[in-house]
C-alpha cells in the first residue's frame, strides 16, 4: 500500500490544498481522516517541501499561537496545472486497470 | 495547550538539528544549478552568491515550521493520552528526516528525473566518439612513431618501439580527445 501510494501522493495533497488555504500539519490530518494512518509525519513534510521548491503552490503566513508564523498553502496556476495533469493520468491508469479487471471477469480468468 | 519549557527546547532543538537536511533537501536543485554556473561570469556568480544568504532565513523558515508541525502533532498525540515527554519522542521519531519514506521519496523523484531525460542515442554518440577518437589516435601515433624510428628497414631492428610508444601516446590522447566530445554532449544535452 506506501508503494503504491508514494507515486500519488503528491496528487492528493494538491487536490487537498485546491479546496483552499490550509497549513501543514493540517493536510496530514486530512489524510489520517481519509484513511491514510500509517503515512509517516515526515514524508507529508518533506512533500511539502518539495512542492514550495517546485513552486507549484503560493504561501502565506499568518501569526500562530506558538510563536513562530505559521504557513498556509494555496495552489497556484502551475500548482492547478500540475493537479489536472494528475488526474489526467490518473483517469488513464484507472481505466486501463478496469478494462484488465473486466477482461478477466468477463474471460473467467480470475 | 502549552508545553514544558523543558520540552520547548528540546523541539527548538530538534527543529534546529532537523531543519538542515530538509534544507539540503530543499535547495538541491538550486546548489546544483550553482555548481553548473559556477564558470560563468562573476557578475552572475555574485548574484547567485547573495541567493545564498537567503539560505540562512530558510534554514530558520524551515525551523519555524518544524516546531509549529511538532507542536500541533504532539497536542493531538497528547489528547489521544500520551504525555507530554512521549509524545515528543513519538513525534521525533516520526519526523526525523533520516526516515526511509522521506529518502525513498526523493530517490524516487531523481530516478523519475533521470528516466525522463534518459536517451540511448545519446550514449551510443558518446560511445562512438571515444571509440573514433582512440582509433584515431592509435593510428595516427603508431604511423608517426613508425615513420619517426625509420621505417620499415629499422622497425625489427628497434624501431618497433617507437612505434608502440606513438600507439601507447596515440590512444591516450585519442582517450581524451573522445571525453571532451563527451562533455560537450553532456552539455548540449543540458541546454536542449
Amino acid at each position: 500500500m506506501s508503494e503504491m501510494l508514494k507515486g500519488i501522493l503528491e496528487g492528493m495533497v494538491l487536490e487537498i490544498i485546491s479546496h483552499g488555504e490550509i497549513y501543514g500539519y493540517e493536510i496530514a490530518k486530512k489524510l489520517r481522516s481519509l484513511g491514510f494512518e500509517e503515512l509517516a509525519e515526515a514524508t507529508v513534510y518533506a512533500l511539502l517541501l518539495r512542492l514550495e521548491r517546485n513552486k507549484l503552490v503560493d504561501i502565506r503566513k499568518k501569526p500562530s499561537e506558538m510563536g513562530p508564523p505559521r504557513k498556509f498553502y494555496t495552489l497556484n496556476e502551475r500548482g492547478r496545472e500540475e493537479l489536472s495533469s494528475f488526474w489526467a493520468r490518473w483517469d488513464f491508469l484507472c481505466e486501463c486497470i478496469e478494462t484488465i479487471r473486466k477482461e478477466g471477469i468477463e474471460n473467467n480468468e480470475f | 495547550m502549552n508545553f514544558s519549557d523543558e520540552i520547548r527546547e528540546k523541539i527548538k532543538q530538534f527543529a534546529r538539528e532537523q531543519s538542515r537536511y530538509y534544507l539540503e533537501e530543499a535547495e538541491m536543485t538550486y546548489m546544483e544549478k550553482l555548481q553548473q554556473k559556477i564558470g560563468k561570469t562573476k557578475s552572475r556568480f555574485i548574484d547567485k552568491l547573495s541567493k545564498l544568504k537567503s539560505r540562512s532565513n530558510m534554514s530558520l523558515d524551515i525551523q519555524n515550521d518544524l516546531i509549529l508541525y511538532m507542536s500541533d502533532y504532539m497536542k493531538d498525540l497528547m489528547e489521544k493520552g500520551l504525555s507530554e515527554q512521549e509524545a515528543f519522542e513519538r513525534a521525533k521519531e516520526e519526523l526525523k528526516y533520516s526516515s526511509e519514506s522521506t529518502r525513498t521519496s526523493d530517490l524516487q523523484d531523481r530516478f523519475a528525473e533521470y528516466y525522463k531525460n534518459y536517451d540511448p542515442v545519446d550514449y551510443e554518440v558518446i560511445g562512438l566518439f571515444i571509440a573514433g577518437f582512440m582509433f584515431l589516435g592509435l593510428s595516427i601515433g603508431a604511423l608517426s612513431g613508425f615513420i619517426a624510428s625509420g621505417g620499415r628497414e629499422m622497425f625489427l631492428s628497434g624501431g618497433w618501439i617507437d612505434t608502440l610508444i606513438g600507439g601507447v601516446a596515440g590512444t591516450i590522447i585519442g582517450l581524451g580527445l573522445g571525453q571532451i566530445a563527451h562533455a560537450v554532449v553532456v552539455l548540449l544535452k543540458k541546454r536542449r
